[in-house]
């Protein structure tokens, strides 16, 4: 009779441990962060966000420095301009950005007739100062009137 | 006295039964294209939405219904009384108000008020744990994870601004310009679009 009890009491033990098991897996897995471990981080101050002020959509989001300079240390100050393929990671291809404002035709600035898609994000688009219309420079009175463009993003 | 209990159980589960029946059909027969372009201002988004994958452009024509984005999906009882409240205030502004007045290019702006998480996460239900997707798709919905519950909280429709309507920038620009100098260009193109559409019940401008 004590060699069954002692028997159950295994078994229930056995049973217990293969219930508990998967589940601290589990647990382990939702509660990591395995994309951003073991990388750089940087602690956005007041100070920094006054020097280097997001654009209105992008501090919406309350992106991080590093989603743009990624491996670029951690350290703002040497952070280095990023290139148009960072800024396709989340907005997809130029073509795409094109057909957004598709309705614009010719004079579409993102396919336009001198340039199609290949002029470089920041031609025009900066992200910690002012935008700048480079169309502007030459056709001055259209876009200080708001006739085809509203002010750049 | 036990006879008269059974059927008057018996004729209150009928009548329950029916009353779900026709809130099933009632709620069923108002959630998709079909009923909401009716109302004639929904053309432009009723066109968006049949140019995008989530209106059956794609290649096997699978397709969202406008409910399933655009109201609450966390709770019956939430959802019924949101789309009922909806179709009042809707309903009494396409009635009595003027639609046409409607800035609907800058309603997108708020389309974080309109567009439901929980509808895009019943059917995208594995999208925040997924392996598969791309790195970066992970890394930014990590991100919105963390910021869930914080008063930084953001949504699916803060960076998926053209989900469910593809070009729906520029087919409200169809139908009202935002540039003057577009003003007769922008004409021809709503035209060629409302033709092409026609058969989705939109409506063929004079």
């Amino acid at each position: 009779m004590k060699q069954r009890a002692q028997n159950t009491f295994v078994v229930l033990c056995l049973s217990l441990c293969f219930t508990l098991l998967p589940l601290t897996l589990f647990a382990g897995e939702g509660s990591s962060s395995p994309a951003i471990k073991g990388r750089e981080t940087v602690t956005i101050t007041q100070e920094l966000k006054e020097k280097y002020p997001l654009k209105r959509v992008h501090a919406k989001l309350s992106l991080e420095c590093l989603f743009c300079h990624d491996g670029q240390g951690n350290n703002p100050e040497a952070f280095k301009a990023v290139r148009d393929k960072t800024c396709l990671e989340c907005h997809d291809s130029k073509e795409k950005l094109a057909n957004r404002l598709g309705f614009i035709g010719k004079a579409n600035p993102h396919n336009s007739i001198h340039d199609g898609t290949r002029l470089s994000c920041d031609e025009c688009h900066y992200e910690h100062k002012e935008s700048m219309n480079m169309c502007a420079e030459c056709h001055e009175k259209e876009i200080a009137t708001n006739m085809w463009m509203r002010k750049t993003p | 006295m036990k006879l008269k209990l059974f059927i008057l159980v018996s004729i209150g589960i009928g009548v329950g039964l029916m009353l779900s029946l026709a809130t099933y059909y009632g709620l069923h027969k108002t959630s998709d294209q079909k009923f909401c372009v009716i109302c004639h201002e929904m053309d432009p988004m009723v066109i968006a939405y049949r140019e995008d994958v989530h209106g059956g452009a794609g290649k096997l024509g699978a397709s969202a219904k406008c409910v399933d984005c655009h109201l609450p999906h966390d709770n019956i009882l939430k959802y019924i009384y949101t789309k009922a409240r909806n179709g009042v205030v809707e309903g009494s502004i396409h009635l009595f108000g003027d639609p046409s007045k409607i800035d609907w290019i800058e309603k997108r702006a708020h389309r974080e008020s309109f567009v439901f998480d929980d509808g895009c996460l019943e059917c995208h239900g594995n999208l925040l744990s997924t392996q598969t997707s791309s790195k970066q798709a992970q890394k930014m919905h990590e991100h919105y994870q963390s910021l869930k519950g914080t008063d930084k909280e953001i949504h699916c429709a803060s960076c998926h601004s053209d989900a469910g309507h593809k070009g729906m920038r520029n087919i409200l620009n169809y139908y009202t310009p935002e540039f003057e100098i577009m003003k007769e260009h922008m004409k021809q193109k709503k035209s060629e679009i409302q033709d092409k559409y026609q058969h989705y019940g939109i409506q063929k401008e004079k």
